[in-house]
């Protein structure tokens, strides 16, 4: 995408978010440790904008996609909503901005008028399709539930306007997800995401579990949709290649922080923190030619969520680490416009 | 020139299921040379694992069967004692000469034995150790493979285990007994970037120091292959479709599959608008077209695609490509 203007308005502010996940152990099933697995997130979201959210399994960026769309209840912290519905006019939109809601404090109830507003595309398409429904009982469940105002025969014209939007024909309708190639699963999971005409779409992995020819075809779909509806997305993957094609910005995870946020050509050009240089060193180049630089090859695992290191997270790793990295968690500080570091001492590594 | 270590030669692996016939390997021919990284690339469902399981002999039978071809390591050939029932030729290699590392390093160790058992299972069984002599050489692979600590760590289960441990660890077993040949069925697919990086560095250390052991790299991933491999083979739909030494496979590909992926690729510091497709799905393998079987969704497709297979045609010395339009290079 061209670049973005800074005047865009908010969508979505995350603040400290935090994901505890309690552990419970001996005799009484007592509670022994937490694991924390978002452990004090902050960004924002801008409006049709799409945000990569990065970083290695069990960083949290899975948790903390689902927090956003509630289906996880966060520990601690803010995410406040932009929302169009208006809560005092009976959830319609109307021509007043109301107060954005925060979606951390809202219990299942609260938060259903606002699920159609934001929607969720899952990694596996194999698994978050009901094998007993056909195509068009799926894409068309979210419509009656939340546009119970529609009658039949316009439901069923707006599933079969989503199934060809996504690229799928009408006369698929009847039939069943088994039916369908890994790809095809994946549109009908975008359809149906896109069926309450929602405004954010956070997309967990969507393409981790399609080949790579017909991975190209699902990551444009996304950009034709999102041109055509001024969707906003948070898209998270593991795959950084993926990642920077798709996105504006990039939020970098480890061990449940972000450790940093740019957008995507800043942060592939000039990455910062130790943790991403690290990152972006490993990414393996399609190309036999490419002269790379020093592959940093960290040493060691991550360490597991339950026994965090104290203060930064990635210091038992870390090829820069300084004694008082340990004393407590470094803040995210702004070196360029934009462009957010949570490390201190960034500046050291490119002295060695 | 070497002799090959490894001559595939018009390997079939068939499935019988119920809905039909699947021909998941269909006439497939490469050699491996000594010393040398082949990378075997290819879509799910290439047949690129199926190749590697027919070299090993593990292809459950029923329902999948070596209807034909050959195998010849080292100058056996291994199909032929397989056909007549003499599976002590393979086991006597499996492990040993030809040793394997999966895909899943979570499912692919024995959860109710050690590591140290299991990494001296093979040389009490190939060379004859004594279960001491084993384990001190186990702690010694364990070290080569940079696990701290091996000699406490040996008495410890897999779930102690990190993923990239114990893709070290099924490194230190495939290696044990010194192997002349290395497959490596996905050997990362299931790990994180930074340890795909560390494991992928140290498979090709270890294969620095044992001179002469050749790894046959299988993946889906074009950067992997990019970053290990000498030699490239693509497959698609059961069939060899493109041949040749990595820097031809990604500068001058030939065959419109292999041009279509990699075009497909997002690639790293080169932002585009759009990433170029491969136009509609693979086609089932029972229902595989007459012709060429990339005819369906080929950008670049003549009227004989659709019903005269292509043969594979040399069109510069190595570089072997299965299509019509490739045009065979002139003989001197």
């Amino acid at each position: 995408m061209t670049e973005r203007k800074a005047e865009k308005t908010n969508l979505l502010e995350v603040n400290d978010l935090k994901m505890y996940f309690p552990v419970y152990g001996g005799v009484f099933r007592s509670h022994v440790a937490d694991v924390k697995a978002v452990d004090g997130v902050s960004f924002k979201l801008r409006e049709g904008e799409t945000l990569g959210l990065v970083g290695e399994s069990g960083c949290g960026k899975s948790t903390t996609g689902k927090c956003l769309i509630n289906l996880n209840k966060p520990t601690d912290g803010h995410i406040l909503f932009h929302t169009q519905k208006d809560a005092a006019a009976g959830y319609k939109i109307t021509d007043i901005k109301p107060k954005p809601v925060d979606i951390a404090k809202l219990n299942n109830d609260q938060m259903r008028p606002y699920r159609s507003e934001i929607q969720m595309i899952f990694q596996d398409p194999y698994a978050s399709l009901n094998p007993r429904m056909t195509v068009c009982d799926i894409i068309m469940e979210p419509l009656s539930i939340h546009m119970p105002e529609l009658s039949k025969s316009q439901m069923l014209e707006k599933v079969v306007w989503l199934m060809e939007k996504v690229g799928l024909s009408a006369e698929q309708a009847t039939r069943y997800p088994h039916e369908f190639s890994g790809g095809q699963r994946q549109r009908i999971g975008i359809a149906r995401a896109l069926a309450t005409n929602p405004r954010l779409v956070i997309a967990d992995e969507p393409v981790s579990a399609l080949d790579v020819s017909i991975q190209a075809q699902v990551i444009n779909l996304m950009q034709d949709l999102q041109e055509e509806f001024g969707l906003t997305y948070i898209f998270i993957a593991h795959d950084l290649a993926v990642v920077e094609h798709i996105s504006d910005r990039i939020a970098v995870m480890y061990l449940g922080n972000v450790v940093e946020l740019a957008d995507a050509a800043t942060l592939f050009k000039t990455p910062l923190h130790p943790y991403t240089r690290a990152l972006m060193s490993a990414i393996p180049h399609p190309d036999p030619n490419v002269k790379k630089d020093k592959r940093i090859v960290l040493q060691g695992d991550v360490p597991s969520p339950m026994k965090k290191p104290s203060g930064c997270g990635f210091r038992t790793r870390c090829p820069i680490a300084q004694n008082d990295c340990s004393d407590s968690q470094p803040p995210m500080i702004e070196v360029a416009p934009d462009h957010f570091v949570a490390c201190p001492y960034y500046a050291i590594q490119d002295k060695n | 020139m070497a002799n090959p270590l490894l001559q595939v030669k018009n390997l079939k692996t068939y499935f019988r299921t119920e809905a039909g016939v699947a021909k998941a390997v269909d006439g497939v021919d490469f050699e491996v040379m000594p010393g040398e990284v082949l990378g075997i690339v290819g879509e799910s469902g290439s047949g690129k694992s199926v190749t590697s399981l027919s070299i090993m002999q593990l292809i459950p039978n029923p329902p999948g069967e070596i209807v034909d071809g050959n195998i010849i390591f080292e100058g056996t050939d291994l199909l032929a004692a397989y056909r007549q029932k003499d599976y002590d030729v393979i086991r006597k290699i499996r492990g040993n000469k030809i040793s394997m590392i999966f895909q899943e390093p979570m499912t692919s160790l024995n959860p109710v034995f050690t590591i140290g058992d299991q990494v001296a299972e093979s040389l009490v069984h190939h060379k004859g150790l004594n279960p001491k002599e084993a384990r001190d050489h186990a702690v010694e692979m364990l070290e080569l493979v940079g696990i701290p600590s091996a000699r406490e760590r040996i008495n410890e289960y897999p779930h102690q285990f990190s993923g990239g441990m114990r893709q070290r660890v099924m490194i230190a077993m495939a290696l044990s007994c010194d192997p002349s040949l290395l497959i490596a069925d996905e050997p990362t697919t299931a790990l994180d970037v930074t340890i795909q990086a560390q494991i992928l560095e140290l498979m090709l250390e270890v294969k620095a120091k044992t001179s002469n052991a050749a790894i046959l790299l299988i993946t889906h991933d074009m950067a992997v292959i990019a970053e290990t491999c000498h030699r490239v083979v693509v497959m698609y739909c059961g069939r060899i479709q493109e041949i040749a030494d990595v820097k031809t496979i990604f500068h001058s590909p030939q065959h419109p599959y292999t041009q279509g992926l990699l075009a497909s690729l997002p690639k790293p510091g080169q932002k585009v608008r759009r990433l170029s497709t491969i136009e509609g799905i693979v086609p089932s393998l029972f229902n595989l077209p007459k012709g060429c079987s990339f005819c369906t969704r080929c950008n670049q497709k003549l009227d004989k695609c659709e019903t005269v297979p292509p043969e594979m045609v040399e069109t510069s010395p190595g570089h072997f490509v299965r299509c019509h339009l490739a045009k065979p290079m002139k003989s001197a």
